[in-house]
């Protein structure tokens, strides 16, 4: 299948390129707006670090998190004044932003700001939510949801091209290995590929243990760096990381998201790493073993 | 009564009588038509009628062996990845003698057959060019 790239961003950001042999695309950021000047500082900071390690980016913060596992937890800002805030984040930084929708009601509005529509893993074989998604003619962020195997991804894939759009991404997230617990299979990132779109590999949420504390998720984060290593010599597109300055305090994803102080160096890894198998590639031919 | 001058399109089964589909179908869509259809072959066209492979049950044995893939891969991928891209095929107007001698040749009993203008217009089944040639 001939791979596809994907252009994310217009007007004044800055558009990436995301795609076979291109280099290492980072999407990441708190994951939910928690506010304002929350927003303003952690977009700043990466976007320094990805400056310094030239690293193009694209900031993720939602705002609205519908699938919490408690009523009681943080539902996020909601959709106008998050929307304006990651219009403010784009235009002060010239950055694409990026957000997932949960409701067929909050696409439009989503596409009109986000330069990504990103579909949420649980949702990603909902028809409506993938029409929608479509519509709006943006490149689409789809991630596979932990209980479709890889090669089941294709359905949403054709449901997404039948609704006229083919600007896709797939993020490989974890799979449920049993109740509560999610484990990486590599072979994913490349089955996916077969298709031809470019494949991420979001590496907070693969070390999620779903609602495993009761009424809320926690998380394995010793293993991020370890697993962002595999699956860039594995083979991606783009890397998706949750990062919050205060972990401990994050309104949302408190057990997964990185800590801001180790992203430069899980960064520089993959991007090291990332380049170095783009050479091995130019020097050695590509993986022909049957 | 053997008619030595019948063409293949005198005997060929029409485009709604065998399995056709498009190149973008999966295999377990194909794997339905086939089964529908009670043959061992189905042709991959895309959307100009152009064939673009064939699918035998003998691919099928083939790829089993070969790719140790889970039964739901499998049902996931293309059918043309799993198609033979360059078959044997035969002209609509060349002589049903010509197209059984061509199986014989290459011991197969299916041929898709073709205008033309390289469109796929219908397929050659043994069994059915014998009913006719017997005139059953």
């Amino acid at each position: 299948m001939k791979s596809k790239i994907v252009v994310v961003g217009s007007g004044k950001v800055k558009k990436i390129n995301i795609g076979k042999n291109l280099p290492l695309v980072f999407i990441g950021g708190p994951c939910a707006i928690e506010n304002k000047d929350h927003t303003f500082f952690m977009a700043n900071k990466i976007n320094k670090i990805c400056k310094e390690l030239k690293i193009n980016w694209i900031f993720k913060a939602c705002y609205d998190k519908d699938c919490r596992s408690s009523i009681n937890s943080f539902h996020g800002v909601g959709k106008d004044e998050g929307l304006r805030i990651l219009e403010e984040v784009r235009k002060e930084f010239g950055i694409p932003v990026t957000s997932d929708f949960s409701d067929t009601a909050w696409a439009k509005a989503t596409g009109e700001v986000c330069d990504l529509v990103q579909i949420p893993a649980y949702l990603c074989r909902q028809t409506s939510i993938l029409r929608v998604a479509a519509m709006t003619k943006k490149p689409i962020n789809i991630k596979k949801g932990q209980f479709m195997s890889p090669w089941n991804m294709k359905n949403s894939i054709r449901k997404i091209e039948d609704f006229g759009n083919n600007k896709i991404i797939l993020t490989e997230r974890g799979t449920f290995f049993g109740y509560n617990m999610l484990v990486n299979d590599m072979k994913a990132l490349e089955i996916m590929s077969e298709d031809g779109y470019p494949v991420c590999y979001d590496a907070t949420h693969s070390i999620q243990m779903p609602t495993s504390m009761g009424n809320i998720s926690g998380g394995q984060r010793e293993y991020i760096p370890g697993l962002v290593r595999a699956a860039t010599a594995s083979g991606i597109n783009a890397l998706f990381m949750e990062v919050h300055n205060n972990p401990k305090n994050a309104l949302s994803d408190a057990n997964t998201v990185l800590h801001l102080k180790y992203l430069k160096n899980v960064l520089f890894q993959a991007k090291t790493i990332h380049k170095l198998r783009l050479d091995i590639f130019k020097k050695f031919g590509k993986d022909n073993v049957k | 009564m053997l008619n030595k001058n019948q063409l293949v399109k005198d005997v060929m089964l029409n485009l709604n009588e065998f399995p056709v589909v498009k190149s973008n179908c999966l295999l377990k869509e194909a794997l339905d038509k086939m089964n529908n259809s009670n043959l061992g072959i189905l042709c991959i066209i895309n959307s100009n009628q152009t064939l673009k492979g064939i699918l035998t049950d003998g691919d099928l044995r083939r790829k089993l062996i070969s790719e140790q893939k889970p039964f739901s891969a499998f049902f996931s991928e293309d059918a043309i990845n799993l198609a033979i891209n360059k078959p044997i095929i035969i002209k609509d107007n060349f002589s049903l003698k010509k197209a059984v001698v061509c199986m014989e040749k290459n011991s197969i009993w299916d041929l898709p057959v073709i205008n033309n203008k390289n469109k796929l217009v219908g397929l050659l089944h043994l069994h059915h060019a014998i009913k006719v040639l017997l005139g059953l």
